[in-house]
């Protein structure tokens, strides 16, 4: 609890953390563009968009939020 | 019950029930995502007043205003997922670096909203023949009114967290987060992302469904 490490610990479980954050990243700004050009169609699907915001929410609920961690037993940091 | 038993229960009775550090943690956790929920309900009536206000049209809006407006809310999310990444490996300086980035990301969205889209100066110009400053007045029936309220919520909440990222950044520099001691990282961060994932409902609400009229 009160272990203050300010050194960089390069692991190979932070190397997958960062990973996992830039291919959600990736991921989101697709959907994004997707979103962009099914929206400035001449008649964009409302559903389409709705689904397509449903996914991004979701990737970020889950990766960027950790939702699962709710119903997780685990040590902190 | 047997008489070590009923002191033992007395004696909690006493003190309270004292939680380990993972038990508040997870507390923490359920908390706050309760406090999400509940602020669902504010968010959920602004995009109900805008589907039944609005139906199948929407004011003309600038486009490209919107998706930047949206990358730069998508990167400072980044940034932020790295900081709380940075910091629950122990890296300090990287979780301070990048909730700065975040910070800063988050500012370029709220003035961009402000100048840009409210245009609060009142000013007008052109990139590439295309009108970058926005018309739409408060006052402008119920696109204004619903327009307004949808992005003046929203920016509250963006400024709020902002000033959150600059407390976790400061504190940060007073290294009081480790690998095992970051809720005050984790909460923050949890807020920003939250913030993010109603601007995934609302950009294409505001931007996307519908006719412009």
């Amino acid at each position: 609890m009160n272990d203050k490490t300010n050194e960089p610990t390069v692991t190979a479980g932070y190397k997958r953390d960062w990973r996992t954050g830039w291919i959600v990243f990736a991921g989101l700004m697709l959907l994004t563009l997707v979103e962009y050009f099914a929206g400035t169609l001449p008649n964009p699907s409302a559903v389409l968009l709705i689904i397509l915001g449903l996914i991004k929410a979701a990737l970020i609920v889950y990766f960027f939020m950790h939702v699962y961690r709710l119903w997780r037993e685990e040590k902190h940091g | 019950m047997s008489a070590s038993a009923i002191e033992e229960h007395h004696s909690g009775q006493q003190h309270g029930v004292e939680l380990s550090p993972e038990q508040q943690v997870k507390a923490n956790r359920f908390g706050l995502w309760l406090f999400f929920i509940s602020e669902i309900f504010l968010f959920a009536a602004l995009l109900v007043a805008r589907f039944f206000l609005w139906g199948d049209t929407r004011p003309e809006l600038n486009q490209v205003v919107g998706l930047i407006a949206t990358t730069i809310l998508l990167v400072s999310s980044f940034f932020v997922y790295r900081g709380e990444t940075a910091i629950e490996h122990g890296d300090n300086k990287r979780f301070m670096n990048n909730f700065l980035w975040a910070a800063i990301f988050g500012s370029l969205f709220f003035v961009g909203v402000v100048v840009l889209e409210w245009n609060v100066f009142g000013l007008s110009g052109e990139i590439a023949g295309v009108e970058i400053f926005g018309h739409l007045k408060p006052t402008d029936g119920v696109f204004g009114g619903v327009f307004y309220a949808m992005t003046g919520i929203h920016a509250l909440h963006v400024l709020s967290g902002i000033f959150l990222l600059l407390v976790a950044w400061y504190n940060g520099r007073k290294n009081r987060f480790s690998a095992d001691d970051n809720w005050g990282v984790e909460g923050i961060a949890l807020y920003w992302h939250y913030v993010d994932v109603v601007w995934v409902f609302f950009y294409p609400a505001l931007y996307l469904i519908g006719r412009a009229v």
